[in-house]
């Protein structure tokens, strides 16, 4: 397959503050990427610089195959899709829809053609002759996808466009963006601070973390082995418990500290003495009888769902863990735990980063 | 006191300042209609006994009123023009832009605007005499007034951009637009009502001038009304009634004009601060 966006070695800086530091990114054509990462990392400024909104420092930015570091956006034919939507708020729906096809001087009936095409898709056919203000915010934000379907870019840039969307849309409007996707054949690039959404709508997830790309892969790539202690955190929900611990004499256990110390025989090498830091998805944590299992420690907290139960160990530091149906232990009772064969991952606590094999 | 007594007391007290106020504008008309007798009657009449209502054609013809007022309108639009056309510009770059250069040329531009019109027009004739420009007195004029009041046009219209989400540029930069097709296509519409005002408000003000008019136009046939009114007033005058005809024939347009237009002036002044 094609790479439709080619990033190499790409720079940003804001006069000192280094923005984007040494991207390397490429975007397969077809293909929906996901740019992922707490607040204030870079995920717009990476965004906005494929659309041309900013200049890049250095490096070269590639759009089907074209160098496009020096092109104006309106060369570039992509596709943005706001977080404020941008609507133009002194055009009807319609107007917004086929602003693009007019500046490049499509003939009104065409236009007309093209925006009943894409409102028969989105369902915003009975709104064409509203404004922008006479509509809900979930309206909006299909005006605004509509805006970028209509023109056929070659990428659809999305800048966090479910955040202003209450929770049960948002899920909704997950799907539907992501069968849009599938149905145009389009290139996406998705940039959002929730992993959740990064995860079931990204085929490419792509972890952000000050200007740095942490890690990159498929979903369940950075679910099963993420490459430092960041991207582990950062993936999964509830997060992954961090356990400090030691490598032991034998070179073949950990000895894990959880207040009081335990040894736990591994299936792999360790160094011995090495300082640890193991990683545990709560869902890989299995409750046992009380004094079987690997270890033994209090219940803290009892949080049920109904179909999902989220128990708080009183360890140090604390352990959570999940499992789905109900719990017979308690707030305070002692109960065992076992851990899931082969699911812990191993990170150097100094480096963080996780130790090869 | 209740909420009921204590609105009603604020009521009275706004409507009696509101009389204060407006009592000048209504003792020019009512003057204006009084015979010269009653004018000068005591105690005052507050309303005419005998409307005397031709005098404001007679003013109008003999004091040649037509062209007085063609020459207010002509520098008005005139210093509007020069005005919008240069502020609009410059409030654009001024609302887009932010760095310490930018709040450098701001605080000039504000301290400009503190510069009275009495203060500058001395080094402004020297100038204006030297290359020449007295020769052409209005347009003099409608450059002096611009100088004048573009300050307050940019402070109001550099607002009125701000309030323009930058998103929806970089929408139509994105959507092929280039940086002057998405300002004409996206930021002017949207700014329009803010840079409407604004040029009403400098409107009236350039129609209303009369420092620079005054010192800068020697000859008669090309002074405006605020001119032709000084002169109408010489140190022994007492036709009053024929002076105050001369101002409500000049003020009444204005002050039909801001009636008419007051609530989209309000809206615009105000629509950078709500919202
Ligand atoms: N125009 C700008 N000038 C200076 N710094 C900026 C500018 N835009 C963004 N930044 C900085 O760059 C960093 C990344 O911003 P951004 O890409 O918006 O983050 P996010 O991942 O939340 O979208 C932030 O620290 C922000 O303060
Ligand atoms: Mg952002």
């Amino acid at each position: 397959m094609t790479a439709q966006i080619e990033l190499t070695n790409v720079n940003k800086y804001y006069g000192a503050y280094h923005a984007l530091k040494d991207i390397e990114l490429s975007i397969r054509k077809g293909s929906f990427t996901a740019l992922v990462g707490p607040s204030g990392c870079g995920k717009s400024t990476l965004l906005r610089s494929l659309a041309g909104l900013e200049n890049i420092s250095s490096g070269t930015l590639k759009i089907a195959g074209e160098v496009m570091n020096a092109v104006p956006p309106r060369k570039r034919d992509v596709a943005m899709v706001f977080q404020s939507y941008a609507l133009y708020p002194h055009m009807t729906v319609e107007e917004n829809l086929t602003y693009s096809l007019r500046i490049k001087g499509v003939a009104k009936a065409e236009r007309k053609k093209a925006a009943n095409e894409v409102a028969a898709v989105t369902g915003l056919t009975h709104l064409l002759g509203r404004y922008p203000r006479e509509l809900s915010g979930g309206q909006r934000q299909r005006v605004a996808m509509s805006r970028a379907i209509i023109r056929h870019p070659k990428a659809f840039l999305f800048d966090e466009p479910l955040s202003n969307l209450d929770a049960a849309l948002r899920v909704h409007m997950r799907k539907e963006i992501r069968a849009l996707h599938d149905r145009l054949g389009a290139t996406s690039v998705y940039v959002t601070h929730d992993q959740v959404e990064a995860m079931t709508m990204a085929d490419h997830v792509v972890i952000m973390r000050d200007g740095v790309i942490e890690q990159q892969g498929s979903p369940l790539e950075l679910y099963d082995r993420p490459a430092n202690k960041f991207v582990a955190g950062f993936i999964g929900s509830p997060a992954m418990n961090f356990l400090p611990a030691i490598g032991g004499q034998d070179g073949r256990s950990i000895i894990l500290d959880l207040g009081l110390k335990q040894t736990i025989a591994l299936g792999r090498t360790v160094q011995p003495g090495q300082a640890l830091s193991i990683g545990l998805r709560p869902e890989h944590i299995e409750l046992a009888a009380p004094g079987e299992g690997i270890l033994s420690a209090p219940v803290a907290l009892v949080e049920s769902t109904g179909a999902t139960c989220f128990l708080t160990m009183a360890t140090t530091p604390e352990l959570s863990v999940v499992f789905n149906g109900r719990s017979v232990a308690r707030a305070g009772d002692r109960a065992g735990l076992n851990f899931v064969p082969g699911s812990m991952h191993l990170f150097d606590a100094e480096t963080e980063r996780r130790l090869p094999g | 006191m209740s909420n009921v007594s204590r609105d009603r007391l604020l009521l009275a007290v706004a409507i009696i300042l509101a009389g204060i106020y407006l009592f000048p504008l209504y003792w020019m008309y009512i003057t204006t209609i009084k015979s010269g007798s009653e004018m000068f009657a005591t105690p005052p009449t507050f309303w005419p006994t005998d409307p005397q209502w031709q005098i404001f054609g007679n003013v109008w013809q003999s004091r040649n009123m037509g062209r007085y007022i063609w020459n207010s309108l002509a520098i008005a639009c005139g210093a509007v023009c020069v005005i919008t056309v240069l502020g609009v510009g410059c409030a654009y770059v001024l609302a887009r832009y932010r760095n310490i250069w930018v709040d450098i040329g701001l605080f000039l531009i504000l301290m400009l605007q503190v510069l009275p019109a009495s203060l500058m027009v001395t080094p402004i004739f020297v100038g204006f005499s030297q290359i020449g420009l007295l020769n052409y007195p209005r347009l003099a004029v409608i450059l002096a007034i611009a100088a004048k009041s573009m300050p307050f046009f940019v402070v109001l219209v550099r607002a009125t951009f701000m309030s323009v989400p930058q998103e929806l540029e970089e929408a139509a930069l994105v959507d092929g637009n280039s940086r002057v097709g998405a300002f004409f296509n996206i930021v002017l519409p949207l700014a329009r009502n803010g840079i409407l005002v604004s040029a009403i408000l400098i409107f009236m003000q350039a129609f209303g001038e009369f420092v620079y008019s005054k010192s800068m136009i020697q000859a008669v046939e090309l002074q405006p009304a605020s001119v032709g009114l000084n002169s109408f007033m010489g140190p022994n005058t007492n036709e009053w009634n024929n002076i105050m005809a001369y101002a409500a024939i000049y003020v009444t347009p204005i002050l039909a004009i801001f009636v008419l237009l007051q609530r989209r002036i309000v809206s615009g002044l105000t629509s950078g601060a709500l919202k």
